[in-house]
């Protein structure tokens, strides 16, 4: 087979890639291995959230223009500040096709909230996490309604509410908890008791039991302005549903990210996918890349785990296949390596540096910063030190940055995937 | 100041203490016994978890190996529910001096340890998993014991007979009143609290921190701690213990225990003053794996989940500073005869496999001090869920409609009392730890009835956590349960989840790469990066109450 571009990894970045690029025409292909990060995400695309003395980022973009200056090695520097907005709001416009409607605060973050009650600056979230609405309720410090399922196993509302009551900007707003039923769906076979969200999220899938939902709601809400409750609201029809229950209580329903799978995460996976496939992309899943044919400084094909003999042939490659997690990244008892290609990695050499002695650090664990080296056109080296020129890496793959400390994951999978796509165009035309 | 009154005070909560603990409440004598920690968190819980048959120490130590096999026997009959009877081999590999395996039969006959001498082929069909090179095998009765289980059981049988137990609390001192020792300060260290406990005798079964204990009565014990690791494996690769065959050394041995295989274990001198503050080093875990492969090859492909180490409580016999006299048996010291200094005996030394004679030791001349004249009940007594002999098909039979893989977790850990337990209604066998099978309804047993304090206590009493995972979900729900059954507050909870998962990280920091890396590196993009459990903040002691 060939094709003009094949995108190794089907997560944020990779399909985030693959759509830009079959967008312009190109012949394109994803091969994934299997579930993405973005089932185990918040659902939320972060941009920058906090600085390097851990404080929360207000302005993201304000604070990348300087950022850029002094962290050359830093992904978004790669991408250059007026591209990482030209990304994000292009992956903005790529969801609202497929139905999803991301808020953002203009230029500003706003804050989700996080099944323990702490509060994540971020850059768009879905409307029934933030909205106009709810910052306006909000505002007006509103009484909240934290309601659960009763005996759901991945939600504790208890322990969330102690710590947004700790919190100033929640002073004086009351927060009531409250319980609901499953509905009874008539499967005697399953233990409701260890439900996870996606069986909830399946549920609600289906209308038949959203009027008796907002029943409950309403009743276990009193005089709240809000209920929030665990992501629940399905994964296909989940707008109109989120509508419906509004309309039936009257109430702003709020939904926090829960344990995984994260049903946030999966609209967005559901929705980049089949954006992908309606662009005429070819989505390959559950198949692996074990090595490619590298001949004068390019990639010429790659085999995969299921591909038999024969190899798939492109004009460029994008390796998005993620970090440790995902298998982009491999440690061993005394390095790191990327597997696929061998190519030269960014890490420390001694084990004993790679984590922070605390399991919660103020500064974050190094090995979250290791990844496959590059230049600035995101071309990765090889062993012996040859650049693969046509060979692009993103997301997670990438070092010199730390998703979790920066609040950075989203923003630099979508931005270095839309880069990659941007330089793959204009390399061919 | 609250002021508890008693007749027997015992320290520590490890198998000594809780062992004394039940046979002197079995000997019907009050006695309130204090931990620091969790019950079983020092020494007791940081072993492999081998049941001795003895044959490890028949060469070099006969009364060692005589008492090993004698508890042995006894355990396999009051501690079914804590023990696995898998039988041991010990084989020997090529590189090995072959003489000792004579040597080691012909020492087995001295300390009546049965010992088969089996072909290699035999070896392999009982071991498959089993290094296909070793040049000799012997079958010897080793097993596998629960140190946490057993502990908790004892502790149970007493608290139902009527005796107390104050786990985390801390003894700062021991109160003298002329030439005795009269009772302990304490300090409750989840309140703050402080108190003073009296009673008629007080048995110190603190281990190798008895040297402090002591010290603050004017007492001088000597301990010489040495430090021993281990490495735990991801899968239960093998299903007898595998020892190997020659003179006793770093990492001759892989211990089976629930779900997963232990390696074990080095030996370091460590200083007194460092006791709480050991880890594992590199080289001992290179060392380990290197052993480990040895005797089972598997080992280097099978994902290593933790490293872990403890402190071996050596004591000096004497008052003596220079540690020739340091013992490897039980010692067992009257205070009144070696100090002059009254109402206070001191266990220490020996082995997890001989707590119950340690215990049994220590009551005796305890209640010979109380005038108490009942005999030791221990070596009968079963201890409670060992009852009777497990049937999981009885079990299994008995609760239809609940999975059968939870039934059997939950007998293998509970034994009998796993009538106690389960109950046929979704709620109670609804899964929370999923590696482990741990259910709801034996989280809520465990909050109610084993002395459970934080989500640490409950991994064990339950096992949760333990798993491949390592409390990626289960920590979650867990914090959850202990609100939802009234067993600490929202505040206590998400306290005890940074507390649990600081914990697990200190025993996979040592073995940080592959899919140990994977998984943490998922966890905390759990608990930071979805959760931001990092950025709670606490308030000081007191200003939620």
């Amino acid at each position: 087979m060939r094709y003009d571009c094949v995108v190794i990894g089907g997560g944020l970045s990779g399909l985030t890639c693959g759509i830009r690029l079959a967008e312009k025409g190109a012949r394109c292909a994803v091969i994934s291995t299997g579930m993405s990060a973005l089932h185990f995400s918040s659902g939320s695309i972060d941009l920058f959230g906090y600085n390097g003395d851990g404080r929360t980022v207000f302005r993201p973009f304000e604070f990348l223009d300087e950022f850029i200056g002094s962290h050359p090695l830093h992904p978004y520097a790669r991408c250059g500040s007026s591209r990482v907005r030209e990304a994000l709001f292009y992956f903005r416009d790529t969801l609202a096709r497929e139905d999803i409607d991301l808020y953002n605060n203009e230029d500003a973050n706003h804050f989700h909230v996080t099944t323990l009650g702490t509060l994540k600056p971020t850059f768009f979230s879905q409307r029934s996490v933030f909205n106009e609405k709810i910052r306006l309720a909000f505002e007006k410090k509103s009484k909240i309604a934290a309601l659960n399922f009763e005996g759901y196993r991945d939600f504790y509302p208890e322990l969330a509410v102690i710590n947004l009551r700790r919190n100033i900007l929640f002073r004086n707003i009351e927060v009531i908890s409250g319980k609901l039923l499953y509905p009874d769906y008539g499967d005697p076979q399953r233990n409701p008791f260890e439900y996870r969200s996606i069986d909830i999220a399946r549920i609600f899938d289906t209308e038949r039991y959203i009027e008796d939902l907002a029943a409950q709601i309403r009743a276990a809400a009193g005089d709240a302005a809000f209920a929030a409750m665990p992501a629940f609201l399905g994964i296909t029809n989940f707008r109109r549903h989120h509508q419906l229950l509004q309309q039936l209580t009257g109430l702003l329903i709020y939904e926090i990210p829960t344990l995984p799978p994260s049903i946030l995460g999966m609209r967005i996976d559901n929705a980049l996918k089949s954006r992908f496939a309606a662009l005429g992309g070819v989505y390959i899943a559950g198949d692996t890349v074990k090595g490619g044919t590298i001949a004068g400084g390019r990639l010429k094909s790659v085999a995969t785990v299921n591909g038999g003999g024969s190899e798939l042939e492109a004009g460029s490659f994008v390796l998005a296949s993620g970090s440790f997690f995902s298998g982009g990244l491999v440690s061993e008892f005394s390095r790191v390596r990327e597997p696929v290609f061998g190519l030269r990695v960014y890490s420390d050499a001694e084990r004993s540096k790679w984590h922070a002695p605390e399991f919660f650090p103020r500064g974050g664990h190094p090995f979250l910063e290791y990844g496959v080296e590059t230049d600035e056109r995101l071309n990765p080296f090889t062993d012996d030190g040859q650049t693969l020129k046509n060979l692009y890496c993103t997301g997670a793959l990438l070092p010199h940055y730390n998703p979790i400390r920066e609040g950075t994951g989203g923003g630099v999978a979508v931005s270095t995937g839309y880069r990659a796509a941007e330089l793959i165009l204009s390399g061919n035309r | 100041m609250r002021r508890i009154e008693t007749r027997a005070i015992v320290i520590g909560g490890g198998a000594t203490g809780a062992g004394t603990l039940r046979d002197l409440s079995l000997r019907g004598v009050p006695a309130v016994l204090i931990e620091k920690s969790d019950i079983a968190s020092g020494t007791t819980g940081r072993n492999h978890g081998l049941l001795h048959s003895g044959t490890r120490y028949a060469v070099n130590d006969l009364e060692s190996a005589r008492e090993c096999i004698r508890e042995n026997k006894i355990l396999k009959k009051i501690a079914r529910h804590c023990i696995e009877d898998t039988g041991g081999l010990f084989v020997t590999l090529p590189e090995d001096d072959p003489s000792y395996h004579g040597k080691l039969i012909e020492h087995c006959k001295y300390a009546g340890i049965r010992c088969e001498e089996i072909s290699v082929q035999e070896a392999l069909r009982i071991e498959p998993n089993l290094n296909p090179g070793i040049l000799a095998a012997l079958r010897v009765p080793d097993g596998t014991i629960d140190p946490f289980r057993l502990t908790s059981a004892n502790i149970l049988d007493a608290q139902e007979r009527g005796a107390t137990v104050l786990t985390h609390t801390g003894v700062s001192g021991i109160i003298r009143e002329g030439d005795r020792a009269a009772g302990v300060r304490c300090r409750d260290r989840g309140t703050g609290e402080e108190f003073e406990v009296y009673g008629e005798i007080i048995v110190n079964a603190s281990g190798v921190w008895g040297q402090e204990l002591c010290a603050s009565a004017g007492i001088e014990l000597r301990m010489f701690p040495s430090k021993g690791s281990m490495v735990i494996i991801d899968y239960r690769i093998n299903n007898v213990v595998v020892n190997r065959c020659r003179v006793p050394s770093d990492g001759d041995i892989i211990v089976p225990g629930d779900t997963v295989s232990l390696i074990g274990t080095t030996s370091k001198k460590v200083d007194y003053d460092k006791i709480d503050e050991i880890s594992v080093d590199e080289d001992e875990i290179a060392t380990l794996l290197e052993s480990g492969e040895k005797l089972i090859p598997n080992v280097s492909r099978t994902r290593v989940l933790r490293a872990y180490c403890g402190v071996r409580p050596l004591i000096a016999v004497s008052g003596e500073m220079d540690g020739r006299e340091i013992s490897r048996g039980i010692v067992l010291i009257d205070h009144e005869k070696r100090d002059s200094v009254g109402g206070i005996i001191t266990i220490a030394g020996g082995k997890l496999m001989t707590y119950r004679l340690m215990a049994e030791m220590a009551a005796d001349l305890a209640c010979a001090k109380l005038k108490v004249r009942k005999r030791c009940r221990t070596q009968k007594t079963a201890l409670p869920g060992s009852e009777r002999r497990l049937d999981q098909a009885k079990s299994v039979k008995f609760f239809t409609g609940i999975p059968n893989s939870v039934v059997g977790s939950t007998l293998y850990r509970h034994g009998q009392r796993i009538r106690n337990i389960l109950h046929r209604e979704k709620r109670n066998y609804g899964l929370i730890c999923e590696c482990e099978m741990v259910t709801e309804g034996e989280i809520e047993y465990a909050l109610k009835k084993l002395n459970v304090k934080d989500i640490v206590d409950l991994r064990r009493r339950t096992r949760i956590g333990m798993g491949p995972c390592q409390g990626q979900l289960c920590a979650y729900r867990a914090a959850g349960l202990f609100v939802k059954y009234d067993s600490a507050t929202s505040t206590e909870s998400n306290k005890m989840l940074v507390d649990f998962l600081e914990e697990r990280w200190k025993g996979i920091k040592p073995v940080l790469w592959g899919d140990a890396l994977r998984e943490v590196e998922f966890s905390y993009w759990i608990y930071q990066g979805l959760f931001g459990l990092g950025d709670v903040r606490f308030p000081e002691e007191g200003e939620d109450r």
